[in-house]
């Protein structure tokens, strides 16, 4: 037993040489290290208990508590020159009793490796003062255990009610501020032309856009379906729809493209901007948009927005009686019926149906 | 065509009628039918009266002998396996991308009128931001004194309260304006749900700030890519919302806009912006890609309402309905479904079980609460005989539910957002339910 030992002390040196493991996440080790504190301690004045304290396991070596009574299996592989090293105490810790038989540590072992590697780490960085070194981490760690700043001597600061929160610095306001108004109101300066918007819409638009515009698959389609909103079905577009052109910019500057929004300059939205104008025949293909001639441009269909008349349609909202029997003469008859269109999941067809939901 | 047989006995039948456990003629029928299940007829619903003992109730089962999990085997409790098709579904074809799409709270599966969590519809632009609490911040901007920036700990010492409000995407049944479509509440009305909210009255972080004079209009905005904006009265801001951080007790989940979301109660739920990290104070509304090219309710005529906040006066029921359908046979019955109004309570549900010719008062129960989803029962005895089912919310301001040709009228069929219609679900007489459209 004893010479199987040994043999084994000098692989463990020869590997040990070989390299470290990977530097593994101290706050993981810490974490891991829990299982272990029913019998081990930690930190300033660790006292032992079951197990020795852990302060600088490693710099003391093994055996090195003071005031513990190891075993005697323990103490006899001490004089046969064990040392502690990521390998040695990764084999100790697999399987205590497999590595050194008849020791105290009656613990089973840490049977995942990245687990030991954890808890080794750990204990390496713990000095003999039971400290951590002041990485960042440890030391925000650290301020969070110190006593709290006292509540008395908190500032309160002067604005508002009840005096909470902090003031927003100009640059802060900027960073977030990017709404663009009807009128012009937080429109960037800069200019953008519809050439140039050919470039930018061509290699970060038209994949899911189309070319012209006209929508891939189930893109949005951003350009056509003039005079369209009267008919059976509408073809909602900047040009036939949308209302103000302050909504292009301000939109595809927060939003687009879809999944890199805010990767524009403002130079690039002014131009993609014209260029979504004269996909929809509202400038010439030399026009320049610009943050000075921006709200000259008007959209066609800006006229046709009205409030929300809802309350007005009488029949339909405010009726003090409803009929509660004989409503009508005849019978209802059923006159469409949702399983001949079939759409819906979980049968065979996934087809789309003409209905979108926005 | 599918014309109801024998529909003047059914309404009479099911019309008129006292509660049935009341009614006397009804014991007898009861007597009848029993007799009828003993003798097999009636196979599904006679488990419980099978005749040979019930292994069940004589063996004993392994759940009654062998010790089950212990008190740290779910440290956070899932639903039991056995409920594991209640789920929100997608519709695969509504939307070129998940990550800007919507799915459907299962309301068939339901009752009260609390949603769980897990089960609250998702609908964003721009997939789940996933937001560190210690990240989160919210600023107030624009026309205000001071403008100001707030951590989750400074929000948590604003006094806050606790609304249950439902929540209802403007688009919910829009897939049903040109006819009936998707089979199952769900999908036909799965765009709601009902969450009691944990949060900060808005007006007290507005007040905070110091709202100047010449400030009329809120745009919230959300931290997500899609940066989502809505321009918000500011009347109502301080009427009713409430910047929430916990819903049914619980930290909001991350699909619902955790750590933080805007509750505009009543109104369409894409204004309730999750994520959300800035309000800003205006004189003007912003005229967002939400609130122009989307969410407005193009007419017949071209013209389109814009600024359609409002969530009108709505119900449906939701059990029996397509997805599921009635599995006993004909006797006594539920018929259960959710109604709910943005103007304030609903005062009064009815139902149909002839397509609206005639009407019951359902049974409004539990809690009523305004801009909250109230259950109702409708308990009765069914025939056996198809029905064409139907109910109708009337709200407290005496606001009556529309029918779809009503709606149709005045509308047209391209709107997309506000259709409150009545619904239909025909019962066949094998208990199964379609989604159908009526005369
Ligand atoms: C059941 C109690 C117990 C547990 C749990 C335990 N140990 Fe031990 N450990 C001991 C005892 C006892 C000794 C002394 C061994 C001896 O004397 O044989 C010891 C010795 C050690 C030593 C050698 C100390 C020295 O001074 O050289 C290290 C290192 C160690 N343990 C690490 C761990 C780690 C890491 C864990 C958790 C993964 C752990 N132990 C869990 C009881 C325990
Ligand atoms: C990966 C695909 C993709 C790319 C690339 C992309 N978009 Fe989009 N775009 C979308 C999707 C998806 C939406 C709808 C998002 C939503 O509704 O939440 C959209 C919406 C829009 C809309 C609003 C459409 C409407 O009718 O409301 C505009 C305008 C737009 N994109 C412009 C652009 C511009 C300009 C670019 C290039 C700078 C761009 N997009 C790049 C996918 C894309």
């Amino acid at each position: 037993m004893l010479r199987s030992l040994s043999l084994r002390l000098l692989l463990v040196v020869a590997c040990a040489a070989a390299g470290a493991p990977a530097v593994a996440d101290v706050a993981k080790g810490e974490k891991l290290y829990r299982q272990c504190q029913g019998c081990h301690s930690i930190g300033p004045d660790a006292p032992n208990g079951f197990g020795p304290q852990l302060n600088g396991v490693f710099e003391r070596g093994p055996g090195g508590a003071e005031k513990y009574s190891y075993s005697a299996a323990f103490n006899r592989a001490v004089k046969q020159g064990m040392r502690w090293t990521d390998a040695s105490l990764d084999e100790f810790l697999t399987a205590p009793l497999n590595y050194i038989p008849e020791t105290r540590m009656a613990y089973p072992g840490v049977k995942n490796r990245e687990d030991r590697q954890e808890i080794i780490a750990y204990l390496k960085l713990v000095g003999p003062d039971g400290e951590l070194p002041e990485t960042e981490k440890v030391k925000a760690n650290r301020k969070r255990k110190q006593p709290r700043p006292l509540a008395a001597e908190a500032e309160i600061p002067a604005h508002g009610v009840l005096h909470l929160g902090r003031v927003a610095l100009p640059e802060e306001i900027a960073a977030w501020d990017i709404d663009i108004r009807p009128d012009g109101q937080g429109l960037p300066e800069g200019s953008g032309s519809v050439i140039d918007g050919t470039d930018v819409y061509e290699s970060g638009c038209a994949a899911c856009h189309g070319i012209f515009g006209e929508g891939m698959g189930r893109w949005p389609v951003l350009a056509g379906g003039h005079d369209t909103l009267t008919d059976d079905r509408p073809e909602k577009t900047i040009g036939s729809y949308w209302p103000y052109l302050s909504t292009v910019f301000d939109y595809v500057r927060r939003a687009m493209p879809f999944g890199n929004a805010r990767s524009l300059s403002d130079d690039d939205v002014y131009a993609v901007t014209a260029y979504l104008l004269y996909l929809n025949d509202q400038v010439d293909e030399d026009f320049v948009l610009t943050s000075e001639n921006f709200t000259s441009i008007r959209l066609p269909n800006e006229g046709n927005f009205i409030t929300d008349t809802r309350l007005a349609e009488v029949k339909t909202t405010v009726a003090s009686d409803p009929c509660m029997t004989d409503c009508f003469d005849e019978p209802a008859v059923v006159t469409q019926r949702a399983r001949i269109l079939d759409v819906t999941p979980d049968k065979d067809t996934d087809e789309g149906s003409s209905a979108t939901i926005d | 065509m599918y014309e109801l047989k024998d529909q003047e006995g059914n309404v009479k039948n099911n019309s008129g009628k006292k509660h049935p456990r009341n009614a006397p003629q009804d014991a007898g029928r009861r007597k009848l039918m029993a007799s009828a299940i003993g003798a097999g007829v009636a196979a599904t619903s006679g488990k419980a009266l099978a005749q040979t003992a019930d292994p069940i109730i004589t063996d004993v089962q392994d759940w009654n002998r062998y010790l089950g999990d212990g008190v740290d085997a779910r440290p956070y409790g899932a639903p039991s396996p056995f409920e594991k098709q209640v789920m929100r579904r997608d519709v695969s074809w509504l939307t070129a991308d998940p990550k800007s799409s919507v799915n459907f709270t299962p309301l068939h599966e339901l009752d009260g009128i609390i949603t769980p969590n897990g089960l609250c519809f998702e609908r964003h632009h721009g997939g789940i931001a996933e937001i560190d609490p210690a990240n989160q911040r919210l600023m107030i901007n624009g026309l205000v004194d001071t403008p100001l920036v707030f951590t989750m700990e400074d929000l948590q010492r604003f006094p806050r309260e606790n609304h249950v409000y439902f929540l209802e995407c403007a688009a919910n049944t829009g897939m049903e304006w040109r006819g009936a479509q998707l089979n199952g509440c769900q999908y036909t009305h799965g765009m709601v749900h009902n969450v009691m909210y944990t949060g900060v009255p808005l007006k007290y972080l507005l007040e905070e700030a110091g709202v100047r004079i010449k400030g009329k209009w809120l745009l919230p905005e959300g931290a997500d890519p899609s940066h989502m904006t809505r321009s918000i009265p500011l009347q109502k801001g301080l009427e009713d919302c409430l910047v929430a951080f916990k819903m049914n007790g619980e930290a909001l989940r991350p699909e619902q806009g955790y750590p933080l979301r805007l509750v505009v109660p009543g109104w369409e739920g894409n204004m309730w912006v999750k994520w959300l990290r800035r309000i800003e104070v205006g004189d003007q509304p912003w005229h967002q890609r939400e609130e122009t090219s989307k969410y407005t309710d193009l007419l017949e005529d071209g013209t389109a309402r814009r600024f359609t906040w409002t969530m009108d006066v709505k119900s449906v029921i939701t059990n029996p309905s397509p997805q599921a359908p009635i599995r006993h046979g004909r006797g006594q019955m539920v018929a259960t479904g959710l109604a709910w109004s943005g103007h304030g309570k609903v005062k009064r549900v009815d139902v149909s079980v002839d397509g609206g010719r005639n009407w019951q008062h359902a049974r409004l129960d539990g809690p009523s609460l305004s801009k909250s989803v109230h259950r109702f029962y409708y308990d009765f005895n069914w025939d056996g005989q198809p029905m064409m089912l139907q109910s109708r919310a009337i709200d407290e301001f005496g606001q009556v539910q529309p029918t779809k040709q009503q709606l149709r009228k005045a509308r047209g069929v391209n709107s997309i957002y506000h259709n409150n219609s009545i619904q239909t679900w025909l019962v066949g007489n094998d208990g199964s339910v379609e989604n159908v459209e009526i005369s």
